[in-house]
């Protein structure tokens, strides 16, 4: 055997082997989550106010409407 | 309160699966997830369910409040700050009626954890479906 072809087996296909496992763990991840939230991130994003029926918004700030009640949380 | 507020209504079952919106939090599957969530909730419950999500003025429940003034009596406000990492949920004379503050209290408590794990619309999610259930049918 060569050394070309011992590095290629004994080095060439460890190190194809270990890309190989890193995409399969790592790979999905990069390419699909690229804003995934996590706790104390920032948030660079504009406000945005999802509504189901958009007719409940009366108009721009001059609702009538109080608060009552709610809960608050952090975390 | 900076006035600008995209206001996004995504059509349940209908979205647009391909393209993404890049300035959006959201991918176009959670997107689709939060809609469904939105409108069941509303629907079975009878009242009109919102989320906010984006930074909130200090202090923080006075801007959930102050939000809640453009919506009808009835509405619920689910308001998310990934920023400042709070949440509050703001309900009306009428919801209130049907949402007491012991629900809203723990649709709270299980959206802090989902959040805590990183779990944003999965706890959004989840918070509205508590809230729904604790408001019963209309």
């Amino acid at each position: 055997m060569s050394i070309v072809q011992t590095l290629l087996v004994f080095v060439g296909i460890p190190v194809l082997v270990f890309l190989l496992l890193a995409a399969a763990v790592f790979g999905k991840s990069m390419v699909r989550q690229p804003n995934r939230y996590r706790p104390g991130k920032a948030w660079d994003y504009a406000p945005r106010w999802y509504v189901a029926h958009p007719e409940v918004l009366k108009g721009p700030a001059t609702g009538s409407s109080t608060a009552q009640g709610g809960a608050s949380g952090e975390w | 309160m900076s006035g600008e507020v995209a206001i996004t209504r995504t059509v349940l079952g209908s979205g647009p699966r391909g393209s993404e919106d890049p300035n959006s939090p959201f991918s176009s599957s959670q997107l689709a997830r939060l809609d469904e969530a939105l409108t069941l909730s509303s629907l079975e419950s009878g009242l009109p369910f919102s989320v906010y999500v984006g930074d909130l003025a200090v202090p923080t429940r006075g801007s959930a409040e102050e939000l809640f003034t453009k919506l009808t009596d009835e509405s619920v406000l689910v308001a998310v700050s990934p920023a400042q990492r709070c949440l509050h949920i703001v309900t009306g004379p009428k919801s209130a009626l049907r949402l007491p503050n012991r629900s809203c209290a723990l649709a709270a408590l299980a959206m802090r954890a989902a959040f805590a794990n990183g779990d944003l619309v999965g706890g959004i999610v989840n918070g509205l479906r508590m809230l729904a259930d604790g408001a019963g049918h209309a």
